[in-house]
């Protein structure tokens, strides 16, 4: 993917204006709507659908903060893939909250407490991958190191997280 | 995703899914993860004084292929002595399990974990002996 900060021209940064994003994406998204292109000529449709697509992509990547994440760090050449490690402590830890949250499933109460603990580490993980991206205008490779390590961190967490809302919902 | 049937059978009815005594030294404990998904497998054995593995456990948090291939790696480590469970590649688990190209990382994550539990009892015999 085109790196959705550039596609929907807004700044390269972790903490962004929510409002001032959805404002771009609208803005973007009615200047390539369909019914603006009837009379065009078939490639400039095409064109500007592919666009109005990826603008979409780009938005919904923007919106989340493990995407937006993600799009950062790519950016700077660093992606997390299938062959990359976690560090053993952060895979105990992990384990540690998996067998607790299959042990709390009957108990919403103990399910959302555990949730509570999770979402709390993620919003420490933002904060640090903030301070990589906003706090320095070219974040050099030990900070950018750190980032990568919280996004690993951030990824684990969100899927705690989900599988702790799933647990809830049934 | 359409699974196979082995995977679907494996992530069904997991064998082997438990825990064995971290302390005991006679137990190898192997936890591995892949962050892209947020996978989590540990997969443990258990080796006599003749250096077979008598048991092994593993508990994977994880999509269906992971949790079959540490079940499947669990099965096939029973009996092995340490040099033959090293020789257990994650082409032999794609091949059982049929596993598609999207899931040969499970795989791959099953014979890290396989290696790491062979490792950590290792160190922990030399430890002994050192002591």
């Amino acid at each position: 993917m085109t790196d959705p900060f550039e596609l929907l021209g807004v700044e390269r940064r972790f903490s962004l204006d929510r409002a001032a994003l959805e404002q771009r994406h609208r803005d973007l998204s009615r200047t390539l709507h369909p019914d603006r292109y009837v009379q065009s000529p078939p490639g400039e449709r095409r064109m500007a659908l592919e666009r109005a697509v990826a603008v979409n992509e780009a938005f919904r990547a923007l919106r989340d903060p493990l995407t937006r994440a993600e799009a950062l760090l790519s950016a700077h050449g660093l992606a997390v893939g299938d062959a990359d490690r976690p560090s053993q402590s952060l895979l105990m830890e992990v384990m540690e909250l998996r067998e607790s949250l299959d042990d709390a499933r009957r108990s919403p109460e103990k399910v959302a407490s555990l949730l509570d603990q999770v979402r709390a580490r993620s919003g420490s993980e933002e904060a640090l991958i903030a301070s990589v991206f906003d706090d320095q205008p070219a974040p050099g490779p030990d900070a950018l190191g750190r980032a990568r390590d919280a996004l690993v961190r951030l990824k684990y967490f969100r899927r705690f997280e989900e599988e702790a809302d799933a647990a809830l919902d049934s | 995703m359409a699974y196979s049937e082995k995977v679907i059978e494996h992530a069904e009815n997991p064998r082997n899914v438990g825990t064995l005594d971290k302390e005991d030294p006679n137990v190898g404990t192997g936890l591995v993860g892949a962050p892209a998904c947020g996978d989590v497998m540990r997969l443990q054995i258990k080796v006599s004084d003749a250096g077979v593995i008598e048991d092994a456990k593993f508990k994977t948090f994880g999509c269906g292929s992971a949790i079959a291939s540490s079940s499947l790696a669990t099965e096939w480590l029973k009996g092995r002595t340490l040099d033959e469970a090293s020789e257990i590649r994650n082409t032999d688990i794609v091949k059982e399990l049929n596993l598609p190209p999207v899931k040969i990382h499970c795989s791959v994550l099953a014979e890290d974990a396989i290696k790491s539990a062979i490792e950590d009892f290792r160190k922990k015999q030399s430890a002994k002996r050192g002591a």
